[in-house]
């Protein structure tokens, strides 16, 4: 019992470490309390994400898991946040070109075109990996989580797209059916920043938004001279 | 000799409306349209539907009720709202909540409107933040937003200006300046990625760009009627919205990590008029 109380100051001695402020009304791991002018921005960033009580850090994650790690940062990430905005400096884009590259994972049978017509609801949908209010709940739908390629493309032109990113329609049509740039076209989907460093685009492969099959059917539907962005 | 005083008459009209930076005796749609006029932004004309319904906007509804509220007398202690300091005096709302979110010395913190008010209706009136009147935070049916929405309305046409006197004030501005540009989750998104650029688009909706302060204040001028959901709501509300979209975890209303976010953008804003309350797509 003492043995415990001891283990929880110790802790909580641990936590608020150099942070100390105790007349301040910012709450602090473990029941204390911060200063948080004594802070960087950076520093304070982190601490009201994690240990303020600010966000619903233990919520169960369709990935597995709990939310708390969706607002931990990967390297990546880390690489690619600008506090202000612009662009990241030229060692960066390398690092970060490097670092997408080493990350790409190739299909064992090679990279083939699925069915192009599952890849245009997959392209559509914007359903997928949401929480907090409102959970997404992958089982439920006919193809898993969407690609959400809509949000910010142009595809096809029977439905309307974003224009964060670039136009894609006649994708296939421009561009022929090669093996090179059907591994370009896999690549940028499975880690954009291997060719666009810190691009706003996600790693739909690399972060496991579509699966290797997912990605397959997508690609059917930017390359099928049947499918509609080719029409 | 009386004509030339006529023909002037529609120049000086002009001229008085080309002029006219005094936003603070416009309607909330007269500022939108002043601000279409200067910029021309694809953002602030989106739905020219929306801005035929701002005369009749139905969060006007809730600028009365919430007026009703405010001087009611409630809650345990029975007392009304007049006591409570927005920043500018206890019951002064004119111009406050553009101040705001604002250090207040009773509480040795920075707080947001929504964050304020749980805190007068617990203090002062007594509420506990279990009961219906604090609990409730979404809808326009609650207590909550008919109060945000009549407090807020008092600031409608004045000019964004967040106070960063005070050093806690500029340390979660700037705390916020980093969640902001912080890149996470599934999707690698932060706030940026959707609102750092003029002229973009998710699917068919134009979205606002942080860097343009005339976009940037329609964006964030909350309370506002959201057309699509047939609801008045707040900022709190609409935070909660991108980070849901944005695939990050449930950021809870009216707590530091909210109001440091909230402190970044009001404070892009700042100089451009507060449209209050606003009809949103």
């Amino acid at each position: 019992m003492l043995n415990n109380i001891l283990k929880k100051a110790a802790l909580a001695a641990t936590c608020v470490g150099l942070l100390v402020g105790f007349n301040t009304a910012y709450a602090g791991g473990h029941g204390g309390k911060v200063d948080i002018t004594k802070m960087t921005p950076e520093q304070l960033a982190e601490h009201l994400i994690f240990n303020s009580g600010g966000f619903k850090l233990e919520q169960k994650v369709q990935e597995g898991g709990v939310s708390r790690q969706r607002l931990e940062q990967d390297d990546l990430q880390k690489a690619c946040s600008v506090t202000g905005g612009g662009a990241v400096d030229a060692n960066t884009s390398v690092k970060v070109m490097n670092m997408a590259r080493n990350d790409i994972k190739y299909p064992k049978g090679g990279i083939k075109l699925g069915d192009w017509k599952i890849g245009r609801e997959l392209a559509w949908s914007g359903y997928g990996y949401r929480v907090g209010h409102r959970t997404d709940n992958h089982s439920t739908t006919k193809y898993g989580p969407g690609g959400n390629c809509y949000n910010c493309h142009q595809m096809a032109t029977d439905r309307t797209g974003g224009n964060i990113g670039p136009v894609l329609t006649n994708y296939g049509k421009l561009r022929g059916s090669s093996d090179a740039i059907l591994k370009y076209t896999y690549e940028v989907i499975y880690n954009p920043h291997a060719y666009f460093p810190c691009t706003n685009m996600p790693r739909i492969g690399a972060q496991n938004v579509l699966t290797e099959e997912q990605i397959s059917h997508v690609m059917a539907y930017l390359f099928d001279p049947e499918s509609p962005v080719n029409k | 000799m009386t004509k030339p005083i006529l023909y002037a008459l529609p120049i000086l009209m002009a001229a008085g409306v080309a002029h006219a930076t005094n936003y603070e005796d416009m309607a909330p749609e007269e500022i939108l349209e002043a601000l279409i006029d200067k910029t021309g932004s694809n953002y602030l004309n989106q739905s020219p539907q929306n801005r035929q319904m701002m005369p009749d906007n139905p969060a006007l509804w809730l600028v009365d009720e919430g007026e009703e509220l405010f001087y009611e007398a409630r809650g345990p202690k029975n007392a009304s709202l007049e006591g409570c300091d927005f920043g500018k005096g206890p019951g002064v709302l004119e111009g406050a909540y553009v101040e705001m979110p604002r250090y207040f010395a009773d509480v040795d913190k920075v707080m947001d409107l929504e964050a304020r008010l749980v805190h007068c209706m617990t203090t002062l009136q007594g509420f506990k933040k279990s009961d219906a009147p604090v609990k409730k935070r979404h809808g326009s049916g609650s207590d909550f937003m008919k109060l945000q929405t009549f407090i807020s309305a008092q600031s409608n046409g004045k000019k964004w200006n967040p106070p960063l006197d005070h050093p806690q004030e500029k340390a979660m501005r700037d705390a916020g300046e980093v969640m902001f540009y912080r890149r996470a989750g599934p999707m690698d998104f932060s706030c940026q990625t959707c609102h750092g650029d003029t002229g973009k688009r998710i699917r068919a909706s134009v979205l606002p760009n942080i860097n343009e302060p005339e976009e940037w204040t329609k964006a964030i001028s909350w309370p506002a009627e959201r057309a699509g959901q047939l609801n008045v709501r707040s900022t709190q509300h609409r935070l909660r919205g991108c980070l849901w979209q944005m695939r990050h975890p449930q950021i809870i209303a009216g707590s530091d990590a909210s109001t440091a976010l909230i402190s970044y953008w009001t404070d892009a804003a700042r100089g451009q008029p507060a449209i209050l309350p606003d009809l949103k797509r």
